[in-house]
């Protein structure tokens, strides 16, 4: 019988062996190895040498497996001494895992109580779930408003931007089920619960885009909520605040545009909040999502061309080329490239019209009027709202300008 | 010696009887059914052994369905944008995937050991309370078939099987799927219950003379750990799901947050429950393969009352660890750090058993039989999943982790990896037995070696995706995530699916080695001690009569039956054959015992489980049928509390001339 | 047992009926360690319909505490009468203990009754949910151990249960004192502690 040695030498190897092509992996975006700023580097720094010593006690434990299955296989020996076991053996390598486990334990309560710091926190954003997108609202206090100039709250969705080098708390929650809000390169994940307000700590130190996914399973379209952090310089990120605050901009008369603004304020703008538009009466418009939707929200479509995914960041608002202009930018460039928003050229007409042509067949969504008792009519996300191929055009033409 | 004798009743019995079916004293509506070999012993029977052979042939159908629902969820992850199953599809199908293979897999399985070998293992008759136990398995059964009946009801439950609140509300989960979630799992849980009272019981006041807890065979004592994980870990879950089904069929508010509710709530009552859970499917496999172990490296387990402690402890600090499946639930830093601390403790027993299970083959006489495969087939995996799961013990480290493949991987390696080697361990070391006829060894191995390589393809790979960030749950998953270069989440997932299918390869290879078995002239019957064992079960014929044994041992050690067996030669200090298994055998049975009472057959046990699923469908359907059902409950239990417990002497047939000597037991009921 | 027509042989001496009613007890305890934290958790969050303080009558529910205390009194002595064989005073006292419990029962459905006019429904609020359903589930308890010991009359007048009755007896008495002292955990947690 040599198979079941070759087996576990095989099988240690192999465990090694995925360990290392693991680290090898490149540029998945969701990776947990890759640190890209001080807590979740805080994270590394622990779960490294933790992976490292449950590497090699798994070694020796297969070593000793694979020895004792070779050495004491039947060859044709007497009956072994009939033992009961030995104190002395039993009692060493009781202490030995105990010791290395108080060994992991010490770092491990530091760095729970490191992560939960909140006394230093720079800036403070609220960050709400719902199915199946996130809402992120900077409320304009404190530190926001003196330091930041957030003289005025900004609301937006998907992509969370935040300054370099800033430490950001995130105070996260949900309208609905439970969520939870995790982007792996800059720190663990939290629960997003309705009723409760968790807190979480972000911190860039390099300008990026850091991907994240919901990660509490929270119901039909769970694997569309997705996520981005931006991380921009100081500069950039001011550029960005300012942008946001810019006062609304009417589409220019007779252009596709205006026919689009014509039919958002029809169509859209019962769910969807666009800060500043107004009727032709000139009475701003306010939505009113918590009359249609179960959640009660909707993600405010302002600066919608600012950001470069739509729909929880599930699809890109960037065709491929000059998605990947943004996404794999320098640190030093990649502020311009990511202020520069979606231009004409570079929108993704495909994924974007299919979403306005028929949203829940892209992604799956409680829509149908006919089962819905139990919401009293309301939806649990976007319905197709049935436009000819025409008022797409002009929907899509009144949205570019959204930047 | 008369352990589970009862004084034979006073109750008058109506004369005339015809062989083995009198009538029955109460209500008239049923005779009191008799022995027979017709298909409708099974429905009736009380036998421990029988009840043990349904558990395991039904769970094992339901690990089939468990594993086609497993195979469309790799089928759909294979590539980016799966398009198998719809986002609804998918969402029932994890959810009753990890349901069916927990509650109606691994449970039951266990419970199927459990059933059969208890009682021989410790030199009972029967279990202490039979038509409980019957009574039991009907539950289970029932609310498994009710639970899956869901699928052709407009749709399974899709909450995931941790069902989180508010999620699991009507308002998010319309369908009836987690309704008969739900009410399936209360039923069944009515088995894990009664089947704990009774095993626990069985085990404590029922063992052979001189069969002190430490001289208890070691599955026995993991069985009975895990019992009273069950007793009570199973009323914290009925607590949390008589909260879901009235806020779900009365509008009761515990998981409203407009309400001012809490949704941890849940949380915490599910993983109370569900970390001893954890305990209760992995512990019995333990206990098989420090059977298994032992027995094929000719040496007595190394730290036997070690071993049986460090499953004790395990049981006891595995109520303090729960909050570590909320690590990103938002609890406080002290919690955190109080639970991450208490999960690293239980890291000690559990790595004592793998220390423990080396440290007997050390110096041993090592046989690989399929058995001994599976069994250091589990000591590995485990090993890994061990592993694995210290590391999310360190609580900043498992903010990363949580939710990920990394724990899917994780999890898979202790529960497939580890319970399911075991279990398979002893189905290779059990079978002969159950059923007289040893599996195919070769075909055994084929079975092993794909399952081997089938497991470890699939869920090896999964530590990686965890690692580079693929959330579970998730119906599908883009390119867009997935990473650059030739080893990235897509080619991950591709192997991890081709990996499920060698291991459904591996499985099929089972069932093709019994259908072999039992179908090939050429198969022999098996002799009555295999595998030269050393545990009481296999000191009776094989499978054992209804009585068990014709004599009841008096039992002077641990490894009573090997110490029959072997001698220490008192000079040369060697381990020599002293007897034969037959000769054992037949120097016990010399001395039969005399007036063996067995229990008594009945119809009231599935009857009364019957009532359940049909007041279950009423409350989701039709209140009119849920009364029909409560009223088939209060007559049957009814039935059932006026059937005295102990039928008369001539109810019986005298039973067939056994293999172990054949001698005409009076085989009298016991209650 | 001395006096048990056979002796049962069992390794720790204790029959497996009691054995296992100990077992059972031990398990409810986490069932209503359940019910009990989570009216516990759910104290003081309730915004709508009545606070508790507004509808309890305390003296009322401490009378009606009272009677199910004196039941286990009873309890006690019908167990000893069965114990000295004497049937005629095992029904008595079965009899009474039933009706200390019958009229516990009754103040319950009074309760309710009152408190929904009041209008704390089971559905009004987290208080009413938890209320109903920890009180309930304790009430349904009562109601199964009075029919338990209705049955027991029946059994012993009918002296279907001769060799095990004094077991018998005191199983249903060890059900009938637990569900006495689960009691005295929810008035006090409940009922006394203002929240």
């Amino acid at each position: 019988m040599k198979n079941p040695r070759r087996r576990f030498l095989s099988l240690a190897g192999a465990a090694a062996g995925l360990v290392a092509v693991a680290g090898c992996a490149k540029d998945a975006p969701q990776d947990t190895w890759q640190p890209a700023g001080p807590n979740a580097e805080m994270i590394d720094n622990l779960q490294r040498p933790v992976f490292l010593v449950a590497g090699i006690v798994g070694v020796i434990v297969f070593a000793a497996v694979a020895w004792v299955v070779f050495r004491y296989r039947d060859r044709g020996q007497a009956i072994p001494e009939q033992t009961h076991g030995k104190p002395a053996v039993e009692i060493t390598l009781t202490v030995i895992p105990v010791l290395i486990l108080i060994g992991v334990a010490i770092p491990t309560a530091s760095t729970i109580f490191d992560l939960a710091k909140t006394d230093d926190t720079q800036m403070v954003i609220n960050v709400t779930g719902q199915q199946w997108w996130w809402e992120y609202d900077y409320p304009a206090i404190g530190d926001n408003a003196a330091k930041y100039g957030l003289s005025q709250p900004i609301v937006t969705s998907g992509q969370l931007v935040i300054p370099e080098n800033t430490k950001v708390l995130l105070r996260v929650t949900s309208r609905d089920v439970i969520h939870s809000y995790w982007i792996p390169k800059l720190n663990g994940k939290k629960d997003g619960v309705p009723g409760r307000v968790h807190l979480l700590r972000l911190e860039g130190s390099k300008p990026g885009i850091y991907a994240g996914q919901c990660t509490e399973f929270c119901g039909l379209s769970h694997s569309y909520m997705r996520m981005e952090t931006i991380v921009l310089k100081r500069a950039d990120f001011d550029a960005w605040v300012a942008n946001q605050l810019a006062p609304y901009e009417a589409p220019a008369e007779g252009t596709l545009a205006k026919e689009g603004e014509a039919l958002y304020i029809q169509q859209c703008s019962r769910c969807h909040q666009v800060n500043g538009l107004a009727d032709a009466e000139g009475n701003l418009i306010v939505s009113a999502p918590e009359q249609y939707v179960v959640s009660g929200a909707a993600p405010n479509l302002t600066n919608l061309m600012t950001r470069n995914t739509f729909a929880g960041a599930s699809w890109d608002l960037l065709t491929q080329e000059c998605r990947d202009v943004v996404w794999k930018a320098s640190a030093d460039e990649f502020g311009a490239k990511y202020l520069a928003g979606v231009s004409a050229d570079c929108l993704n007409q495909k994924d974007l019209r299919e979403w306005l042509r028929n949203a829940p067949e892209k992604k799956p969504m409680y829509v149908d009027p006919t089962k819905l008792q139990e919401t009293g009519g309301k939806y649990r996300g976007m319905p197709a709202l049935g436009l000819t191929e025409d008022q797409i055009d002009a929907l899509v033409a009144y949205l570019l300008e959204r930047k | 010696m008369a352990i589970i004798e009862r004084p034979s009743t006073e109750i008058a019995v109506a004369g005339g009887a015809t062989v083995g079916v009198k009538p029955s004293e109460a209500l008239g509506v049923f005779k009191r059914p008799g022995a027979s070999n017709s298909w409708r012993d099974w429905i009736v029977t009380v036998d421990h052994k029988k009840l043990g052979i349904m558990y395991g042939v039904a769970a094992f159908v339901f690990f089939i369905i468990g594993g086609i629902e497993a195979l469309l969820i790799r089928l759909q992850l294979m590539g980016p944008d799966g398009k198998v199953l719809s986002a609804d599809q998918y969402n029932q199908m994890f959810t009753m995937h990890a349901t069916t293979m927990v509650f109606l897999f691994v449970m039951p399985m266990v419970s199927a050991f459990a059933n059969y070998f208890i009682p021989l293992q410790i030199g009972a008759r029967d279990v202490a309370f039979p038509r409980i136990n019957a009574f039991g398995f009907w539950c289970w059964l029932f609310g498994g078939i009710f639970l899956n009946t869901s699928w052709f009801l407009g749709g399974a439950a899709d909450g995931g099987w941790f069902m989180y609140a508010p999620n699991s509300s009507t308002l998010f989960s319309p369908s009836h799927g987690i309704d008969f979630w739900v009410l399936g799992l209360q039923i069944t849980g009515i088995a894990s219950l009664t089947g704990a009272i009774n095993l626990i019981v069985t085990v404590l006041n029922m063992r052979a003379p001189g069969m002190k807890l430490m001289r208890m065979p070691i599955f026995t004592w993991m069985a009975l750990v895990v019992q009273f994980l069950l007793l009570f870990a199973m009323p914290v879950i009925t607590v949390a799901l008589f909260l879901l089904s009235f806020q779900r069929e009365f509008d009761a508010t515990f998981f409203d947050v407009a309400a001012g509710a809490d949704p941890l709530l849940w949380q915490h009552l599910f993983w109370i429950f569900g970390h001893p859970e954890v305990y209760i499917l992995i512990l019995p496999s333990f206990g098989i393969v420090s059977e298994v172990i032992p027995v094929f490296s000719k040496k007595p387990l190394f730290g036997y009352p070690i071993v049986a402690m460090s499953g004790a402890a395990i049981g006891f600090v595995g109520w303090g660890v729960w909050a570590h499946h909320m690590f990103a639930s938002g609890l406080g830093p002290v919690s955190v750090a109080v639970f991450s601390m208490a999960t690293m403790a239980i890291a000690v027993p559990t790595g004592v058993k793998i220390v423990n299970w080396i440290m007997t083959m050390w110096g041993g006489k090592l046989q690989f039989t399929t058995a001994m495969l599976f069994a250091i087939g589990l000591v590995v995996q485990f090993t890994i999943g061990g592993l694995s799961g210290v590391t999310h013990s360190v609580a900043p480290s498992d903010t990363q982790q949580t939710d990920t493949y990394y724990i899917v991987a994780h999890f898979h390696y202790v529960l497939f990896g580890g319970a399911i080697f075991g279990l398979f361990a002893g189905f290779y070391y059990w079978w002969p037995k159950m059923f007289r006829k040893q599996l195919n060894e070769g075909l055994g191995k084929v079975n092993f070696w794909l399952m081997v390589v089938g497991m470890n393809m699939t869920f090896g790979p999964m530590h990686i995706l965890g690692l580079q960030g693929q959330p579970r749950r998730m119906g599908v998953w883009t390119e867009a995530r997935a990473g650059e270069g030739f080893f990235n989440i897509g080619f991950w997932n591709m192997i991890a699916s081709i990996g499920s299918f060698i291991l459904a390869v591996g499985v099929l290879m089972f069932i093709i080695n019994i259908v072999y078995t039992h179908k090939s002239k050429r198969v022999p019957i098996a002799p009555l001690d295999p595998w030269d064992a050393r545990s009481l079960e296999w000191m009776t014929s094989s499978p054992p009569a209804e009585h068990n044994f014709d004599a009841i041992p008096t039992v002077n050690h641990l490894d009573e039956f090997f110490h029959r067996k072997y001698a220490e030669d008192p000079n040369s200090h060697e381990i020599k054959q002293v007897a034969s298994a037959e000769e054992v055998l037949a120097d016990l049975n010399s001395r039969p015992d005399e007036h063996i009472h067995m229990p008594s057959r009945s119809y009231w046990p599935i009857l009364v489980a019957l009532a359940l699923p049909i007041i279950c469908y009423g409350l989701i359907y039709n209140r009119l049928l849920m009364a029909v059902g409560a009223a088939f409950l209060l007559l049957t239990m009814f039935g059932w509390a006026m059937e005295p417990s102990t039928a008369s002497d001539d109810d019986f047939d005298p039973p067939a001339p056994g293999e172990g000597g054949g001698h005409t037991k009076e085989l009298a009921p016991l209650g | 047992m001395a006096d048990t027509a056979v002796a049962h042989h069992t390794t720790t001496g204790l029959s497996n009926n009691k054995l296992g009613m100990w077992l059972f007890l031990g398990s409810e305890c986490l069932l209503f360690g359940g019910l009990i934290s989570t009216y516990m958790l759910y104290r003081g969050r309730t915004n709508t319909g009545p606070q508790p303080d507004q509808i309890y009558d305390i003296p009322f529910t401490s009378v009606s505490s009272f009677v199910l205390l004196m039941s286990s009194l009873t309890m006690v002595l019908a167990v000893s009468a069965a114990n000295r064989k004497d049937d005629r005073n095992t029904n008595l006292w079965l009899t009474v203990t039933a009706i200390l419990g019958a009229t516990f029962v009754g103040g319950q459905v009074y309760e309710f009754t009152a408190f929904y006019r009041e209008g704390l429904g089971f559905t009004t609020s987290l208080f009413g949910s938890s209320f109903y359903t920890l009180t309930g589930f304790h009430g349904v308890h009562v109601t199964v151990g009075i029919i338990m010991l209705m049955a027991l009359v029946g059994m012993v007048r009918r002296n279907r249960i001769p060799g095990s009755k004094a077991e018998t007896v005191e199983l249903v008495g060890l059900y009938w004192h637990f569900v006495d002292i689960i009691w005295i955990v929810i008035f006090t947690l409940v009922y006394l502690i203002p929240s």
